[in-house]
């Protein structure tokens, strides 16, 4: 297990990474041209309700004074009110949240379903025609843009052979994960491409090196050195690779969640920006670092348990 | 061949009387794919589109816009303008209820239209030439601080919806705002067609039939026809359309004009395309200098003019709206209250064009900035479309692609050349869009800093005329004064494009925009 040490240590990095996505996220979408002022109401009000507007949002101090509110209020958990949706920003992303975080997890759970095997297959029948297919079928996978996909899968899954709904949430958890699956398989090709060359990749590595070499002359069994000296060695990089594409893929659930028309947070991102809707969008952006910084630790601490070395450093 | 006249007169006659026999038909529901989700369904604090819309279904107002755009009675069965212009009275109907049995009252209108008249809310200034509103039983009267040719209209319009003082008040929230979306988020008490029966926010919403809606139909009992209709959000095009052809929903709405043709021959569906006042039109920056301080050449109106002539709309029409569309007359749509433009503006016409470059100086070429929403195709196509028909009179026409609010903050700044724009009326009265588009008092002329003494004097005038026929003679010519000065590039109208299922009838789009599910029905 990693010692208590590192995880307090790991934990107090997230601190500063913090602060700066507050700075960063307030400037950026305050050097964005327009406002929310202007962006409301396709544009039809007056100059003078513009100056109003801009007058009860606060819109109309200084910088600092603003970022000083901003962050008073982030720290003591309010997180304003959101100009598009008129209701507190907290109660907007959480209401959102589950969705995303269910699609989340089910395209990460299809894509490790799918590329494990797969990968191991390939490594294990390397440069025959199984391994070329796989690879081959991957690489298109990987080379398609994930809303084209998206749109093939319900044009050819959904609205012909009807065995999907098209797009939509679902009331009950099973309700979600037929609703899901589409959105769900679309990200997931493209993640599990990713996972499958580079899992493949290692797996041949690792089967050539010296130590599993040496485990095979020792006389231990074909199954003890899979799993104790091959697959532990060679899912290093492949944990680390999946929990930067788990970052990757909660941006791309603002194509996903727009293609399939899902409630989450991406979609409401993207409405966001186009709305200009600063409290929500720092609310939002604050709670993607949250979770990109929550599956980085995770990955950091699944990394330590299977690599000794690094739990040192 | 005589003989058969009667014979198939007769089949004629007997085929319309099955048709009617077979008309409607009550019961059921229908679902909606929309592009966006409603926030807050209130006529006051409403500001978006996917808000505005609904409002009708919600809130009856106490006069309604006739099929034809005249203004028809609502829950007031009559109205009266005082001689001197200065008061406009009402009589409510009598019996009328909202949709949880309480009575709609005259305390119910005074507590509407003053919330309606709150001058923070996005409407307020429609109501802005109202002194009081005071109720004796069912008479209602407004009394105006100057007379207003507009208030009909303006009674007409989803910010005028009538809502239950006794409801609304419950509602929490510690100012108007906070209890108005406190008020829809809890199944408002409602006075129109429908009523909220349920909502999961940014994904779907149900509306139930309100069985106290004032309004008969056809067969004599109360609208709607129709139980319910469930709204399902899906912001992407493709899979709105995907939805409606696998039979899950019954109604798309926004269909670009790429796939009308395509949707057209679906035998399963009738593709609608409702009129419309939305107009797409290119604000031309007409001061003297740039932003930046150089000369701006489209300050001299021959220039203006010219790139108006060399601009080929029919073609435009063609490659943007699939041929759905109609070239401008006016400033405003055709379908708009005292429109006038007896044929289409600037016909393409490229010889003319060159000959009044030369009489400005400018033919020795013109480089000139064209802002576009970037994402879009219908701007992108535009955009080649316009520097191909250009070019050929030394215009060197460059892009600039920017986002929806960057694009109206150039326009406010005055930091643009020729940009995009659309626009669709919300009230039933011409006063909106004329006040948008040339009163430079209001917004600069839609941002392009034209200011003409007389348009200006003509519109101020307009908006306490008391006398219809005078009324319509100002705005014939203030719309004959806005084409001669061309501070846009008036290129089409476009019609809604709704793409419905075969089995259900008589959904409209209004002109407005406004979803009718009133008059809907199902056939079995």
């Amino acid at each position: 297990m990693p010692s208590l040490s590192y995880l307090v240590a790991r934990l107090l990095q997230i601190i500063p990474t913090f602060l700066l996505v507050m700075v960063f996220i307030f400037l950026l979408v305050r050097m964005l041209p327009g406002d929310p002022a202007i962006a409301m109401a396709e544009a039809k009000a007056t100059d003078a309700q513009v100056v109003q507007i801009r007058r009860n949002l606060g819109l109309d101090q200084p910088l600092p004074v603003q970022f000083m509110v901003f962050v008073k209020n982030t720290l003591s958990g309010d997180l304003g009110r959101s100009i598009m949706m008129k209701a507190p920003v907290s109660e907007v992303i959480l209401s959102r949240l589950p969705t995303t975080i269910f699609l989340s997890l089910y395209a990460v759970a299809l894509a490790v379903l799918l590329a494990g095997p797969l990968a191991f297959l390939a490594a294990m029948r390397a440069n025959t025609t199984t391994d070329v297919v796989i690879r081959g079928v991957f690489q298109v996978g990987l080379s398609m843009p994930v809303f084209y996909i998206g749109l093939v899968l319900l044009t050819v899954l959904a609205a012909q052979l009807r065995w999907f709904p098209v797009g939509g949430y679902g009331t009950t958890f099973l309700g979600n994960l037929h609703h899901l699956m589409l959105p769900a398989l679309s990200v997931a090709l493209y993640t599990s491409a990713i996972i499958v060359r580079n899992l493949r990749a290692s797996l041949i590595e690792v089967l050539d090196a010296d130590y599993v070499q040496f485990a095979r002359a020792k006389g231990l069994t074909p199954r003890i050195v899979m799993t104790r000296h091959v697959l532990r060695n060679a899912l290093v990089s492949t944990v680390t690779l999946l929990g930067l594409s788990i970052g990757n893929l909660m941006s791309g659930t603002l194509v996903t969640e727009t293609v399939f028309a899902i409630p989450g947070v991406g979609r409401l991102m993207l409405e966001a920006i186009f709305a200009r809707d600063y409290p929500l969008i720092q609310g939002l952006t604050l709670t993607f670092a949250v979770m990109v910084s929550v599956v980085f630790l995770l990955t950091d601490v699944v990394q330590s348990l299977l690599d000794p070395r690094l739990r040192k450093s | 061949m005589k003989r058969f006249l009667p014979l198939l007169l007769g089949a004629a006659l007997g085929f319309g009387a099955a048709t009617s026999a077979l008309a409607i038909e009550r019961g059921g529901s229908m679902t909606f794919a929309r592009y966006d989700d409603s926030t807050v369904i209130d006529p006051v604090w409403a500001d978006r589109n996917p808000d505005l819309w609904m409002i009708t279904s919600l809130y009856e107002t106490l006069l309604r816009n006739g099929a034809d755009g005249a203004i028809e009675p609502g829950l007031a069965e009559s109205y009266a303008v005082a001689g001197d212009g200065k008061s406009i009275s009402l009589k409510l109907r009598d019996g009328l209820k909202f949709s949880d049995g309480s009575a709609i009252t005259g305390d119910d209108v005074v507590f509407s239209l003053d919330r309606a008249r709150n001058p923070d809310g996005p409407w307020g200034g429609l109501l802005g030439s109202v002194e009081k509103v005071t109720a004796e039983g069912g008479k209602v009267t407004l009394s105006l601080k100057q007379p207003d040719p507009t208030i009909p209209s303006i009674l007409a319009t989803f910010n005028t919806g009538i809502v239950s003082k006794a409801a609304f008040e419950k509602a929490s929230g510690s100012n108007d705002q906070e209890k108005a979306k406190a008020y829809f988020d809890n199944n408002p008490v409602t006075s129109g067609p429908f009523t909220m029966k349920s909502r999961v926010a940014g994904s779907s919403m149900s509306f139930a039939r309100n069985p106290n809606y004032w309004r008969a139909g056809e067969d004599g009992k109360s609208l709607p026809y129709l139980d319910g209709v469930d709204f399902v959000v899906i912001p992407d095009d493709a899979t709105r359309i995907l939805k409606l052809q696998a039979g899950e929903v019954d109604v798309a709405e926004f269909i670009p004009f790429a796939r009308v043709g395509e949707l057209s021959g679906d035998a399963s569906l009738k593709m609608e395309l409702f009129p419309s006042t939305r107009i797409i039109y290119a604000p031309i920056n007409t001061r003297d200098t740039r932003k930046d301080g150089s000369k701006n050449p489209l300050a001299d109106l021959k220039v203006r003019q010219a790139l108006n002539y060399a601009t080929d709309k029919n073609m435009l029409i063609k490659l943007v709206t699939f041929d759905t569309g109609k070239p401008m007359t006016s400033l405003m749509s055709a379908a708009t209250q005292l429109h006038y433009g007896p044929e289409p503006l600037y016909p393409y016409n490229p010889e003319k064009a060159k000959q009044l470059l030369a009489e400005a100086g400018a033919d020795g070429g013109l480089d000139i900035t064209f802002t576009t929403l970037a994402g879009s195709a219908d701007d992108a196509t535009l955009f080649t479309a316009l520097q191909q028909m250009w070019a050929p009179l030394g215009v060197n026409l460059k892009v600039e692609q920017v986002d929806n609010p960057t694009r109206g903050a150039k326009n406010r700044n005055g930091e643009f050349d020729i940009h995009t724009y659309g626009w669709a009326n919300d009230v039933n009265d011409p006063a909106q869009v004329t006040g948008w588009l040339g009163y430079y008092k209001q917004r600069q002329a839609v941002g392009t800093g034209w200011n003409n003494q007389e348009f200006n004097t003509l519109f101020e005038a307009s908006n306490s005329e008391v006398d219809p026929a005078k009324r319509k003679d100002e705005y014939k010519r203030m719309q004959e004064i806005y084409a001669a000065e061309a501070p846009l590039l008036f290129l089409y109208e476009t019609p809604f494009a709704v793409a419905v299922s075969k089995s259900l009838e008589n959904y409209v789009q209004t002109p407005l925009g406004a979803n009718d599910f009133s008059e809907a029905w199902r056939a079995k």
